[in-house]
């Protein structure tokens, strides 16, 4: 009895801490629309700004907590609106999850770089560890009493502001209607500002009491996602009512201290599926849910994708595979086992260039379809041992077809799910792998059969042998994974000029009109996330056998989440993006962060400054991300369209290559290293455009007026000419004018000629 | 027997009643016009039609089968099309390619094999679009991007056509040639269902005019005696009671 007690209480303190945290949630999604995966992160940054303002710089407590919560909190949450947020409207769902990504992320970078990991920190209870009354025989510390008290004192406060408050009551309205607010003299803008502050409170609250409580040591990116199980919470009031949610979260937090109390602790998955738990709801909550019924497009969104033609894809592949192999003449075997890595990574980006850029489904685990293809490899598909052992090639395919059917079998439930929901179910399925399969180090017997799902915690994968083609060279492993993601993206410009490709386009634009076509949309959205999984599949195995050896930190929800952030700032909807995205996540971050701590180390003097450097690409990274908002069609495109104008001024290309050519020589007999080479090439390339329009404008310009030339609209930087106004009187039905009379007319300014009675 | 049949269709969103008993059909080779002021179900009415509304009592019958239960997708495949009010046009796709994935659709999930560049090329000059074909289509007018649907749903071969007030934002011009386009595809057997505002366009080529207001059907009949129904009347330019 005792023991159930003790741990009720548990589970009501936890509860409670979930529930703040799923309020300040679900406040921000109604009046924003915006679901803020950001939440744990700033709950975290909070709790650290905390810890330095009362620990590190020992204010009193309740002046840190003042100061935190009152200050710091709102204050994060009227900046996060203002800068970023507040741009959000109208954007697709894709940027809106990307861009809050981009924020937690960025947050976890900014605190990693203020608070360096390496030394511990830890946060007490309020009023001490001692401090405690007993209850019934419990022992109760002051500090979980005043969990639950502040949750109640919340739910109160929430409610009166709902119900008694004007602000509340247009609150409650503004994700509804926003113009009808405008209409009726308020501005939504101020109350999704006021609402951003208040959840931005709560998260911090949340951070600071529920870290003592679940140990005491603050660690980013457990804190991160110590806050992100109150998702689950959330999504008991499907994100829209907080009763519902403080219901789920007490539910959340009993489970969790029930399954520690009753499961047997020999149970080697206990303490994993402890861990997993409020994924596991978050998953089955969604899935259980109620829908909203099938709709259209919710909004028009800007993001607009050329289709590259087969035969493009097939010149820029050849391109693709001739300059990675020039390249690699330049680089030492380590510089391109990493450049081979990054190719794998992009073959996993690819997954997405399908599944999200081409249909519009979103995954934000696509490093657990690597997983899943690695775990099989390992057990499926190596022959030989020790030094002797390489992949086989039946071993590979049967990882890549059985992962596109786990794909199939994971994404069935989901699939009527659309867009954030959808995304948040891959997100649990992502930290649900994580928690239980990547962490199950232990031996099982199933029907027999004795089996280890992931051995000491780390998987050794070999590199395959195709007859004379060994991939155990460095070079070998890059070029054919070059090559297959020249292949892939060949394949994959091929699908969308299919008709395959057009009904995945259209189920994308418009999920209502397709099915109103005959479309079944459950089978198409199937076989997409199967083929995606494959993709994702193939790059795992490539990936993981690059790397040697993997563990399950390779494949986390944090890492799947930083690929997903870049390959969209690439852009989503191009091969470009998804090469891009993958050898940025794959290798950038290592590469150049690396790269600033070698030359910190080397040069002690400047050691600061280049330690400075290394954080600045990774909060810089991140920064990007959040610029997702003003370009959702990702940046690589965009660079790409200044070069297309290029296409008429040939000397400036041939200039440009041929600069490029004895730059390479010049590396190639040494006269500089690969880093400087490729800094050159690059600024010689950037340049180009710059030295077209100035070199030869016309060739240029012609070009880039190209665009409009031969349609009919009318373009307001137009000269107005009477032809057009005779257009414009047609199609406005206005009777038609005699050309003669016109000119015969007194000239009359423009605005007085449209206000004239026709 | 009506083609196309609704049988006591209710639809309730809480406490509001959006459409309220409706049992109205549309037969084949005839225009059935759907009038009534804004929110009187329409659109509601076409969502129940085409499966994307469950409703909360009654039936829907196409040539006598009960489709209640089917998605809409099945409902597709039985003969039934819409276009939408608010269009919902496939943006990132040309003209042609958002008529053509229609035929991408029913060559996967049927057994029906066409030249389907072909019958695009049709459907293109049936329908006047040929010579913006190529364009993208967020770049066209509305008018012409709500042909644009309808020519995606003739892609179909359908045998009912739901239009969901297909003339707004059209030119008269535009309205004109929409109008014989009407005419001609219900002389080929097709049973159309029109919603729209253009009470002059809808009284020229409807045979039967159901009027809807909240969400009940006030007056059948021939466009003259929908005209002369004082029901309609004070629907349309309101009772002597204020609001």
């Amino acid at each position: 009895m005792t023991t159930f007690l003790t741990f009720t209480i548990l589970g009501l303190v936890l509860g409670s801490v979930y529930a703040i945290a799923a309020s300040g949630l679900v406040l921000t999604y109604n009046t924003s629309g915006i679901f803020n995966f950001a939440h744990g992160a700033q709950a975290m940054l909070g709790t650290f700004v905390y810890w330095q303002l009362s620990v590190g710089w020992g204010l009193p407590v309740w002046l840190s907590l003042l100061l935190v919560v009152g200050v710091f909190g709102p204050l994060m949450g009227l900046l996060l609106h203002k800068l970023i947020m507040g741009a959000l409207r109208d954007t697709a769902e894709v940027a809106k999850i990307v861009v809050t990504v981009a924020v937690m992320l960025g947050m976890v970078y900014l605190s990693q770089w203020i608070w360096d990991p390496v030394e511990p920190r830890t946060l007490t209870m309020f009023f001490g560890a001692d401090a405690s009354v007993e209850i019934a025989g419990v022992v109760v510390r002051v500090h979980e009493i005043l969990c639950l008290v502040v949750a109640l004192a919340i739910a109160l406060g929430l409610r009166m502001l709902f119900h008694r408050t004007r602000v509340g009551v247009v609150m409650r309205g503004t994700v509804d209607s926003p113009d009808l607010l405008r209409l009726n003299g308020h501005d939504p803008a101020r109350v999704a500002a006021f609402s951003w502050a208040l959840g931005s409170a709560l998260a911090v609250l949340a951070g600071i009491l529920i870290t003592p409580v679940s140990g005491g040591s603050l660690e980013a990116n457990a804190l991160t996602l110590l806050v992100i199980d109150a998702f689950a919470a959330a999504m008991f009031g499907r994100l829209r009512s907080i009763p519902p949610a403080f219901a789920g979260a007490m539910v959340l937090g009993l489970l969790g201290a029930y399954v520690t109390a009753y499961f047997p602790s020999e149970w080697s998955w206990t303490g994993n599926f402890r861990v997993s738990l409020p994924m596991i709801l978050l998953f089955i909550v969604i899935i259980v849910l109620p829908q909203d019924r099938l709709r259209g497009a919710a909004t028009r969104t800007r993001e607009r994708y050329r289709v590259p033609s087969v035969r493009a894809a097939a010149a820029w592949g050849l391109a693709l595979v001739g300059i990675v192999f020039l390249y690699s003449l330049l680089l030492a075997d380590s510089g391109i086992t990493t450049l081979g890595l990054g190719m794998a990574f992009a073959i996993i980006a690819l997954s997405l260039t399908v599944l999200t850029g081409y249909a519009g489904e979103m995954n934000l685990a696509p490093l657990s379809f690597a997983a899943i293809a690695t775990v099989i490899v390992f057990h499926f598909g190596i022959t030989g041992t020790g030094l002797d052992a390489t992949l086989n090639l039946p071993g590979i395919v049967l990882a890549v077809l059985a992962t596109a059917v786990v794909g199939g079998l994971v994404a069935l439930p989901a699939l009527r799910l659309r867009g954030l929901y959808l995304a948040l179910a891959t997100l649990a399925f992502g930290a649900l792998l994580s928690n239980m399969v990547l962490r199950d180090t232990v031996e099982h017997t199933v029907a027999g059969f004795t089996f280890t799902l992931f051995p000491d915690g780390t998987l050794i994968i070999p590199k395959p042998r195709f007859g004379p083609v060994d991939m155990g060279e460095p070079l070998t492993f890059l070029l054919v994974a070059t090559a297959l993601f020249a292949l892939i993206s060949v394949g994959l410009a091929a699908l969308r000029n299919s008709g395959y490709g057009r009904r995945l386009a259209a189920m994308k634009d418009s999920p209502a009109a397709t099915a109103m076509l005959g479309q079944n949309l459950v089978k198409l959205k199937l076989s997409v996330f199967m083929l995606s999984a494959a993709i994702a599949g193939l790059g795992g195995i490539l990936m993981s056998s690059g790397m040697g050896s993997v563990d399950g930190e390779h494949f986390g929800i944090m890492a799947s989440l930083a690929l997903v952030m870049l390959v969209v700032v690439g852009g989503i909807g191009y091969i470009s993006g998804a090469l891009f995205g993958g050898v940025m996540s794959g290798i950038g971050f290592t590469l150049l962060v690396g790269t600033f701590n070698d030359l910190a180390i080397s040069q002690p003097q400047a050691a600061t400054f280049f330690q400075l450097l290394g954080n600045v690409v990774m909060v810089g990274t991140a920064l990007i991300g959040m610029g997702v908002g003003k370009t959702p069609s990702g940046s690589v495109q965009g660079i790409m369209d200044g070069y297309r104008s290029l296409r008429h001024a040939r000397p400036v290309l041939i200039g440009g290559a041929a600069l490029v050519a004895v730059l390479y020589v010049l590396a190639l007999a040494g006269v500089y290293g690969s880093w400087t080479f490729s800094l050159l090439a690059m600024v010689v390339v950037m340049a180009l455009p710059a030295v077209g329009h100035k070199l030869m404008p016309h060739a240029v310009t012609a070009v880039e007026g190209h665009g409009h030339s031969g349609q009919d609209e009318i373009r307001d930087d137009e000269p107005f000419t009477d032809a057009l106004r005779d257009r414009l009187d047609l199609a406005l039905g206005l009777p038609a004018r005699v050309p003669g009379v016109r000119a015969a007319a007194p000239v009359l300014k423009k605005g007085e000629e449209v206000n004239a009675p026709a | 027997m009506p083609l196309l049949e609704t049988q006591g269709v209710t639809v309730r969103f809480g406490g509001n009643t959006a459409v309220n008993q409706v049992s109205i059909g549309a037969e084949e080779g005839l225009i059935t016009g759907l009038i009534g002021p804004n929110g009187a179900g329409k659109t509601t009415l076409f969502n129940t039609v085409t499966g994307l509304q469950k409703p909360t009592e009654g039936r829907v019958l196409i040539d006598g089968t009960d489709v209640t239960g089917l998605s809409p997708a099945k409902r597709a495949k039985l003969g039934l099309a819409r276009t939408f009010q608010q269009l919902e046009l496939f943006l990132s796709l040309s003209v042609r390619d958002n008529v053509k994935v229609a035929g991408d659709i029913l060559r996967a999930t049927t057994r029906k094999r066409v030249d389907l560049d072909a019958e695009t090329d049709r459907i293109l000059e049936l329908t006047g679009l040929t010579d913006i074909a190529d364009r993208d289509v967020s770049d066209i007018p509305t008018g012409r991007a709500r042909v644009v649907e309808v020519a995606r749903a003739l892609m179909t071969s359908p045998r009912v056509l739901l239009l969901d007030e297909p003339a707004s934002g059209q030119t008269e011009q535009e309205t004109e040639a929409f109008a014989e386009l009407l005419t001609g595809l219900a002389e080929g057997g097709l049973a159309i269902c029109l919603v729209e505002h253009d009470l002059p366009l809808v009284m020229r080529l409807c045979t039967v005019i159901h009027v809807l207001d909240y969400g009940s059907v006030i007056a059948s009949g021939t466009p003259q005696e929908v005209q002369q129904s004082p029901e309609v009347i004070a629907a349309y330019i309101g009772t002597e009671e204020v609001a």
